[in-house]
């Protein structure tokens, strides 16, 4: 499958993800949630993880921070810097979350503890990883505050979450994970709950954070948008299973797996004369329960044939698959042709 | 022990399905089947139905007497003849373990209903209503719930004749008030949902909306509350008769039998106070184990109802 | 937090005036009218009538019932014919000894459930979780004067450890013999336990269930951390209004303990009344312990406003989640 290799950074990758699999055992099933998966994010880089809901990504976010239940069973190997976290005992799990690995999840509200003081959250990863005195964490939460941009942020310390509005209560989540200043950052969903001009601030603040603070991001989304502009490369997720990765600007600009395409071609668009019907993807997204042979799309595919059903495509690229930087995909039977544009007058296929 | 554990079992947001598309499937079967998975449940479903055929239907097949007494027969031991032995007045005790079984479940299922038909009526309207009427209407369920069950029911017990129609009626006018809480929760809740508002706008008449809105979709919470109603009645009837405000002989209930054969501990006649106190014991916990299945079935709330 | 506490004053108030209109309509419920009632069935006519006169029973209700609540108010409650003292000074005397037994066996149970439903919920589906669980089942599944009289059997009648009637006279011959306390307060607080102990059990699990654990936890919480921190506080909570809550019933417990344990509370008070058709005293208790519980439920919900940051601030704080 996709070769693993060592990409740009001054030293390797800081984030190193080698034939991941996550299976979650049910009561009377197995969900394959992840399958395979292999990504590399560099210190100071930002990488986005897009894929529609149950694509496996946030299955993916909690492997990489050491979160998932007992009942997941994981195979392939999670490199942190040079500590590995796969395969790993709960007691070095634990140091590794929080101070190697920072998670923000999506929603603000309910990640914060109603009944505690946000000072004391925001420093708790302090005292827990360094042994700060709450003293000392407090002061560090104050300018942890500050850096995240929250006014007047010594008075914040005492307010409880439900005095703050989303947008700071994100911000103050955002402070929380990263005060032991995490190699890794991964944001799961990190604007899907605030309203619009809140998740340009928030996002904005990634920006800068990651300028002022150097780690790697890995931004978790369904929504391509998002990542546009803001991630230097993209992986694209469907059923658990890599579909097309590559930097961001070639994927939306050229995308070659049909799913990447589909989803683009979702989109609306400025241009897309009225009245016109919209597109959406026929069918739904496969049961992970089944043990999927072959390309996991080929059932919603319009380019689909018989050995869709039969093979998982292999990563082809046109650097040759596994470049470092490279764009690379796994479909049998890629775009070629220049897409028309988006919606003609055709009812949804 | 880890702390994933705990998490784990509760699946929630660690599952990958979880936010995904799932295939459509009739909630009805969902829950059934949810059921149907907790082995605690329906073991207690099984009991349930166990012991209403033992109680129903056994006296069809175990003929005794349980109107005559013969004080020639009284205390026996268990053995040929009477397998639980008989009572201080010569009942066949298996016998009247049928019968007090008869009387437990129809006055428990009996109450429950009295008490869940009467909270869902109350607080579907007062929910439904809102307002200075719910207001007025919840303090009146505070105020009855307010006096513990068995002082008021001391208190009746001496104005009303027991009988088991009584008994329903009684235990069910003091029972009704929790199944009015939740209910009233739920209508006030449901009641700014779209679909309700689109049929008071179409001028649905209010019971209508009641009934086909708002109580139908609290059929989950009214369920396991009936369940939990029933449990309770039975333990309710078991110290009313403890304290002889049961009804007469020659009818009989399981809590009668056994606070009956309690006075006669040390004389250790055990067969007169363990078949019916385990009956009891029994048929709580099933219903309570009911109660706990439905309620996870449903997914409800677990510190409500 | 101050139009919180305001507004469930005001509830309060309203539904202790409910109550009493409840307790006036029993009285009024008494076949042949109270007076004959309170007099007994071989009261003459002409003593009924005198009787209605100076009690004002011939007024119309709306007006009986004033004076009867600004009797009851100024501490008239009636007169035991049975008892032949005023319902008040029998009440004085039989009440703290049910609060005594009630408060110490709640305050035990509690002491004892929050602890135990917290084993249970961090053993969730382990073997102990499963024996805990099923021995509280049973406990809780069992009729509270076989509890007691199990109890008698065992360990005042065959192990002769603890005396199996309580103390009678005084409040202070209460403590006189400390030893015949034990059995009555290890009924209620067993079966009280039962019940609190699933609740916190629950309680514990939904709030390990929330989002905020999981972000504890990625910040590296482990679960010691995680439970005394964060958990506890808010699973917490609601158990303070369950005990608000469950004052009724705890009563109703109390209530079959102290016919068993021949304990003078009020609750053998009522029950003696009933077989003597006390009425004035059977109607004092109803109205006191009512009383009682709706002062014990809104004491138990000032406690949670001030436990939860979220109603202290709040303008709509309705307490319970």
């Amino acid at each position: 499958m996709t070769a693993a290799i060592p990409a740009a950074g001054a030293s390797g990758p800081v984030l190193r993800v080698d034939g991941l699999d996550v299976d979650i055992r049910l009561r009377r099933s197995v969900v394959h949630a992840v399958r395979d998966v292999s990504l590399e994010v560099a210190a100071g880089e930002t990488v986005g993880i897009v894929g529609e809901s149950g694509c496996g990504k946030s299955t993916l976010g909690l492997a990489l921070a050491g979160l998932l239940p007992s009942s997941a069973v994981t195979r392939g190997s999670i490199r942190v810097g040079d500590r590995e976290v796969t395969g790993v005992g709960e007691r070095e799990l634990r140091a590794i979350r929080g101070a190697e690995v920072g998670i923000v999840f999506q929603d603000p509200m309910t990640s914060l503890n109603p009944t505690q003081r946000i000072g004391a959250q925001v420093g708790e990863a302090l005292r827990l990883h360094r042994g700060a005195s709450r003293e000392a964490a407090r002061a560090a939460a104050a300018d942890m505050l500050d850096l995240v941009g929250l006014p007047r942020p010594r008075e914040q310390l005492d307010r409880f979450p439900h005095e703050l509005s989303g947008g700071m209560r994100q911000r103050a989540v955002i402070a929380a994970a990263l005060i032991c200043e995490p190699k890794v950052l991964i944001a799961d969903e990190p604007t899907t709950a605030l309203d619009v001009t809140t998740q340009a601030q928030i996002l904005e603040l990634f920006d800068r954070l990651q300028q002022e603070l150097g780690m790697a991001t890995l931004l978790i989304t369904h929504d391509m948008g998002v990542v546009a502009g803001r991630a230097s490369r993209v992986f694209v997720m469907y059923a658990g299973r890599e579909a097309e990765t590559g930097p961001t600007a070639e994927v939306f600009g050229s995308a070659k797996h049909r799913y990447t395409a589909a989803l683009l071609d979702s989109i609306l668009r400025m241009e897309t004369p009225r009245h016109a019907a919209l597109y959406t993807i026929p069918g739904r997204p496969p049961d992970l329960t089944a043990d999927l042979a072959g390309c996991p799309f080929a059932p919603r595919c319009p380019a689909a044939s018989p050995i869709c059903g039969t093979t998982f495509p292999p990563a082809a690229g046109a650097d040759g698959p596994g470049a470092a930087g490279g764009h690379w995909w796994h479909c049998h039977h890629p775009v070629s042709e220049p897409r028309p544009a988006p919606h003609a007058t055709e009812p949804s296929r | 022990m880890s702390l994933e554990n705990m998490t784990a079992a509760l699946g929630g947001a660690d599952h990958p399905g979880a936010d995904g598309p799932v295939p459509a499937e009739a909630p009805g079967r969902v829950r059934l089947r949810a059921f149907a998975d907790n082995r605690l449940a329906v073991a207690g479903l099984a009991v349930v139905i166990a012991l209403t055929l033992f109680a129903f239907i056994g006296p069809l097949l175990y003929h005794t007497d349980q109107v005559h007494t013969r004080l020639a027969a009284e205390t026996l031991r268990p053995g040929p003849g009477h397998p639980l032995g008989t009572d201080n007045v010569g009942y066949d005790q298996l016998g009247r373990l049928m019968v007090g079984g008869q009387t437990t479940l129809e006055v428990a299922f009996g109450a429950a209903a009295v008490a869940v038909l009467l909270g869902v009526v109350w607080g579907a309207t007062a929910g439904y209503l809102g307002g200075f009427a719910d207001g007025l209407m919840m303090r009146v369920v505070d105020a009855l719930l307010a006096i513990p069950a068995l002082f008021l029911l001391i208190f009746l017990a001496t104005v009303f004749k027991p009988s088991v129609l009584m008994l329903i009626i009684v235990v069910g006018v003091t029972a009704w008030l929790v199944p009015a809480r939740l209910v009233r929760g739920e209508a006030l809740s449901l009641r700014n949902r779209e679909y309700v508002q689109a049929a008071r706008t179409m001028g649905v008449r209010p019971p209508t909306i009641i009934f086909r809105h708002i109580v139908t979709n609290s059929i989950g919470t009214i369920l396991v509350n009936a369940t939990f109603q029933v449990a309770d009645a039975i333990l309710l009837v078991a110290a009313l008769s403890f304290l002889g405000l049961g009804i007469s002989p020659p009818a009989t209930n399981w809590g009668a039998m056994l606070s009956d054969g309690l006075n006669y501990t040390y004389s250790g006649y055990w067969w007169l106070t363990y078949p019916p106190g385990i009956a009891i014991v029994l048929t709580v916990v099933a219903f309570n184990l009911i109660g706990d299945g439905l309620r996870d079935a449903f997914g409800l709330d677990t510190r409500r109802g | 937090m101050i139009r919180f506490l305001v507004r469930r004053c005001s509830q309060a108030l309203v539904v202790l005036l409910l109550v009493s209109i409840i307790i006036f309509i029993l009285l009024h419920l008494l076949p042949g009218g109270p007076a004959r009632a309170i007099l007994g069935t071989h009261a003459t006519p002409t003593t009924i009538a005198a009787f209605n006169r100076e009690n004002g029973l011939d007024s119309p209700l709306p007006v009986q019932y004033w004076h009867w609540l600004t009797g009851v108010l100024s501490g008239n409650l009636g007169f035991s014919y049975v008892l032949n003292q005023p319902v008040s000074s029998v009440l004085a005397q039989r009440l703290p000894k049910t609060a005594f037994l009630a408060g110490i066996s709640v305050l035990l149970a509690v002491l004892i459930a929050v602890p135990v439903g917290l084993y249970q919920a961090v053993r969730r589906a382990r073997l102990d979780d499963y024996v805990v669980t099923t021995v509280t089942f049973v406990l809780y599944s069992t009729p509270a004067f076989w509890v007691a009289l199990l109890l008698i059997d065992v360990l005042a009648v065959r192990l002769h450890l603890f005396p199996a009637e309580a103390p009678q006279g005084a409040f202070s011959a209460l403590f006189g013999d400390p030893s015949a306390l034990v059995l009555p307060v290890a009924t209620i607080t067993l079966v009280t336990i039962a019940a609190y102990s699933r609740y916190v059990r629950s309680s514990v699990l939904d709030e390990l269930a929330q989002d905020y654990v999981r972000m504890a936890r990625s910040k590296g919480a482990g679960l010691r951390v995680v439970l005394l921190r964060h958990v506890l506080r808010n699973a917490l909570s609601p158990v303070v209004t369950l005990l608000g809550v469950s004052l009724p019933f705890i009563l109703s417990g109390t209530l079959i303990t102290e016919q068993v344990f021949n304990y003078p509370g009020v609750g053998l008070l009522i029950f003696n009344a009933a077989e003597q058709q006390d009425y004035p005293v059977m109607l004092g208790v109803v109205l006191v312990v009512g009383a009682a519980t709706v002062v014990g439920s809104l004491l138990a919900d000032i406690v949670y406003a001030i436990l939860d940051p979220r109603v202290r601030a709040s303008v709509n704080g309705e307490a319970g989640r």
